[in-house]
């Protein structure tokens, strides 16, 4: 179960770093419009790594 | 009154919750404002919608940081009144907490009706527009259906809480994913962006109402009191709510903004329209926009269409009922402060629920529907309400009082924390805000939270687009807030208690049985040794 929940932490996060790259490919035509997007892909990496130390914590503890 | 009787000793409440149960509870209460929030910020923020969310998302974090620390050190049920309470003293405790129980009367009342928009999305009887007295009897009959189970004692289990945020979660992300794959054009985005952008006006109002979409965090205070070792759990379950809420409401502004829709949409002349321009100038469809959504996604809509209306539904009505619960049990908790009179602390005999507070603020949420839903049931009124409230009604009176409550409260929170942090540094906190000042006060150290000061300025900024742009919001708020504090002062005059101070209570002592209660024993150990070592550099002079 730890295996798929670190699973779905990275995939999160890769997702989300899909979607910052995505969205700066568009900073010149769009300048600062991207900036929600970046948020949001910022917001499910940081999600993803936080998920990913409690398992990390939880592993260590077991 | 017979059948009610003053609680004679307080029951504790089990300590049982586990860490999915800690988020599903918090998740319940906040996932659903999104359902809410989308449409009426769609509807008048346009092309800048996603900048609304972020702004009151960024906020948001800083709200949920706050609560997170607060939770963690003080694992009590009284939510945001108690920390404003113990920082600023009884006087601003109770505005905070009145504030707090406007939000939970209008929480009723506007999830209620919302639940009963995202129904009628399957059964078109219930459209409001279409059958207003249809409508309003349903939204009222749900709201006296929750009163009646809230005072014989039928809570939503937290099974049934855990199932549906999880059905929830699944349900969002499989929307969420599916629609940026297949429907999302960047270049839509851009497009909504750069040629509807709002007029100042409009993106205030959008930003105000995007708040709505992250109210409820009071609930990560309730759960932090029944939940096994708070200051550890806490702090793990709210950081994974509040991103997972962010995600959520920063991933549907900028789908909905950048969304191809699968069905082509036209206006009434035939002309073809993006996704988002449904929302303006459309009660209907502004009440139920996650729907109409995920309706839009390629494919997975057409399955998508049957469910999420009845999920919405479902999440809505839960939350409705958080309303309920949560307004009786922040009166109990302010009752047994001295700050409302002890009428809301009785529980009734049999059901051995709090029946008066249960009663009495079920009645308020009936008022509040009564005065959103009148433009629609008499049309006569249209005119008045269109002369002195901008034509505002229905869901839109509903939002203005709810982003009126929620930022007034939210405000007061930061700064009983900066408070917090200045008087009271003994007090462990495991779970610190990030960006802290190191300096002394009145001879400790203490550590400044700078987020503290950022969220305030954010949200108090909230708090004036609020007053700037709703209305009734400017209206009815302030007026909320000045019958409190006249019921107050009548009340504390009556009790011989001080009017504008705070009463005398020994906080080592509180602070040392709320640890003892929560299991947190190690804590509380180090907040004695914290204490017996002040106590020793003052006896030696250390400390002026």
């Amino acid at each position: 179960m730890m295996i798929v929940r670190a699973a779905l932490a990275v995939a999160l996060m890769l997702c989300g770093g899909v979607i910052v790259v995505r969205m700066l490919e568009w900073i010149r035509p769009a300048g600062w419009e991207i900036l929600p997007g970046v948020f949001l892909g910022a917001a499910m990496i940081a999600l993803g790594a936080h998920r990913l130390s409690l398992i990390m914590r939880a592993r260590g503890n077991a | 009154m017979a059948a009610v009787k003053p609680r004679a000793k307080n029951p504790e409440l089990r300590r049982a919750m586990k860490p999915w149960g800690s988020f599903s509870w918090g998740y319940s209460d906040v996932g659903a404002d999104i359902f809410v929030g989308l449409g009426l910020v769609l509807g008048v923020a346009a092309g800048a919608s996603n900048v609304a969310f972020l702004f009151a998302g960024v906020v948001y974090v800083c709200i949920g940081l706050a609560y997170t620390e607060l939770a963690a050190t003080y694992p009590v049920a009284g939510g945001g009144q108690y920390f404003v309470m113990r920082g600023l003293g009884d006087f601003f405790g109770f505005v905070a907490g009145w504030a707090v129980l406007l939000d939970f009367t209008i929480d009723v009342t506007l999830f209620a009706w919302s639940s009963v928009d995202y129904t009628s999305q399957l059964l078109p009887a219930l459209v409001n527009s279409v059958n207003p007295w249809l409508h309003f009897l349903v939204v009222l009959s749900l709201v006296l259906g929750l009163c009646i189970l809230n005072v014989v004692g039928v809570r939503e289990s937290t099974a049934f809480n855990g199932a549906v945020s999880a059905l929830d979660v699944i349900s969002e992300t499989c929307i969420l994913c599916l629609g940026f794959l297949f429907a999302f054009r960047p270049h839509l985005l851009i497009h909504a962006m750069q040629l509807n952008w709002p007029s100042p006006y409009q993106l205030m109002l959008g930003t105000s109402l995007a708040i709505i979409s992250f109210v409820g965090l009071e609930s990560i205070s309730q759960a932090a009191q029944e939940t096994q070792r708070p200051a550890s759990v806490i702090p793990r379950t709210s950081i994974s709510l509040i991103l997972t809420i962010l995600i959520f409401a920063l991933a549907y502004s900028n789908l909905a903004l950048g969304l191809h829709p699968w069905h082509p949409i036209t206006d009434a002349a035939g002309h073809p329209l993006q996704f988002w321009q449904i929302f303006p100038h459309n009660a209907d469809n502004q009440g139920k926009a996650v729907a109409l959504l995920s309706a839009q996604v390629p494919y997975y809509g057409a399955f998508a269409a049957l469910y999420v209306p009845v999920l919405g539904a479902v999440l809505l009505l839960i939350s409705s009922n958080s309303g309920v619960f949560g307004s009786s049990r922040i009166a109990y908790a302010m009752s047994t402060s001295n700050l409302l009179p002890s009428t809301f602390q009785r529980v009734h005999q049999k059901f051995r629920t709090p029946v008066i507070s249960i009663v009495f603020f079920c009645a308020i949420a009936v008022l509040e529907l009564i005065f959103a839903a009148i433009p629609g049931l008499f049309p006569s009124f249209e005119p008045f309400y269109g002369r002195f409230f901008r034509g505002e009604g229905g869901l839109g009176f509903l939002a203005d009082l709810y982003a009126f409550g929620a930022a007034t409260s939210y405000s007061f929170v930061f700064l009983g924390l900066i408070s917090l942090r200045l008087t009271d540094p003994l007090s462990p906190r495991k779970f610190k805000i990030p960006l802290n000042i190191p300096l002394r006060f009145r001879g400790e150290r203490v550590e400044f939270p700078v987020v503290g000061v950022i969220g305030f300025i954010g949200i108090f900024s909230i708090l004036i687009f609020t007053l700037q742009t709703h209305p009734l919001g400017r209206l009815f708020g302030p007026s909320w807030l000045v019958l409190g504090v006249i019921l107050y002062l009548i009340y504390r005059n009556h009790r011989r208690l001080p009017l504008l101070r705070s009463q005398r209570r020994d906080w080592r002592k509180a602070q040392v049985e709320i640890l003892r209660r929560a299991g947190e024993f190690e804590l509380m150990d180090e907040y004695t040794a914290n204490v017996k070592a002040s106590d020793a550099r003052r006896a030696e002079g250390s400390v002026p």
